[in-house]
């Protein structure tokens, strides 16, 4: 009689918990194995991100001006705020173009009108490198490739620079 | 550019558009309590403030190892060891050479030094990490680095 009432059998109770038991277990292995498969890929990349300046677009004007700003960098040894500059305006077509200020020769800092002599060029004080408005080095000087140009992009009217790439 | 083995890389192609050296005097000591701090907060300034200049002027100009030297400043054992460095340097196409210091004591023997002594009245306290101490070094480089310029 008490066969009759009795609809999951010992056996089979033994038998679903087990089973349920094993799952959990087997799931418990499994889900950190696959995490750790595809971690990369949920890694949020730090290469190319974009960081903001503090200079709205409206400001932006055909005159070169320079901004400074700070990303966080590790560096083998150290973690630390490195500060990054550019050189933004609007060139003809009315396109923000942001210049590295990194000399393509050895490296010095240039700037916007450095030299009285060389009105509208972009100057290099320490071997008299000179670029154009654009950035395209003028031949006969020191530097034999254009300044770098940060990736960029506009959110909400504030300008955002990533890394300068060399064209 | 500075001493370590990649800018050396860079320096060794391109010699001749190299000339000028940059070399900071830093003293220290350890006789007195009260002036140890104050000297090694100088000292953190000075080494930031000479790596501005370098970031600054990094294709023309070399920073070597700072100069340390105890306090008070013996002047002439110092100057001679000191003038050894720049004679050493010499065989490499280098012609300025700039001390950058925060010691007054150098200005009394700054004839005897084979370059030019640059002396800046130092921060005497603070943080080197607030930003009104970062904000006055920047200013200073970039007066510094137009000073540089006029020697080339």
């Amino acid at each position: 009689m008490s066969e009759k009432k009795q609809q999951v059998s010992r056996r089979q109770f033994l038998n679903y918990t087990l089973t349920g038991v094993g799952g959990f277990m087997a799931a418990g292995m499994l889900v950190p194995m696959l995490r750790m498969a595809v971690d990369p890929v949920l890694q949020p990349s730090t290469a190319g991100d974009y960081a903001n300046v503090g200079l709205s677009v409206d400001d932006i004007t055909d005159t070169p001006q320079r901004v400074d700003w700070k990303v966080d960098q590790v560096d083998g040894w150290y973690e630390s705020k490195v500060s990054r500059s550019a050189w933004v305006f609007k060139d003809d077509k009315n396109e923000i173009l942001a210049l590295s200020p990194v000399c393509t020769h050895l490296g010095c800092v240039v700037s916007w009108e450095g030299s009285d002599n060389y009105p509208n060029e972009f100057f290099c004080p320490c071997h008299n490198g000179r670029y154009e408005k654009d950035g395209t080095n003028i031949p006969g000087t020191p530097p034999l490739a254009p300044l770098h140009v940060y990736d960029q992009k506009v959110e909400n009217g504030i300008l955002y620079l990533g890394d300068a790439k060399p064209r | 550019m500075k001493y370590s083995s990649n800018h050396m890389e860079q320096y060794i192609p391109a010699k001749e558009f190299v000339d000028t050296i940059i070399i900071p005097l830093i003293p220290f000591h350890f006789s007195a309590d009260a002036e140890m701090k104050k000297l090694a907060f100088q000292a953190e300034v000075a080494t930031i403030f000479a790596g501005e200049i370098e970031k600054e002027l990094s294709g023309r100009v070399m920073l070597i190892p700072p100069y340390y030297y105890v306090k008070p400043l013996e002047q002439e054992v110092e100057v001679k060891r000191l003038n050894t460095w720049v004679q050493n340097m010499e065989t490499q196409p280098f012609t300025n050479f700039i001390f950058l210091t925060f010691d007054p004591a150098w200005k009394k023997c700054e004839k005897d030094l084979t370059g030019n002594l640059l002396w800046f009245p130092s921060i005497q306290s603070g943080d080197v990490h607030a930003s009104e101490t970062h904000h006055l070094i920047t200013d200073q480089v970039a007066q510094v680095s137009e000073l540089i310029r006029s020697f080339w």
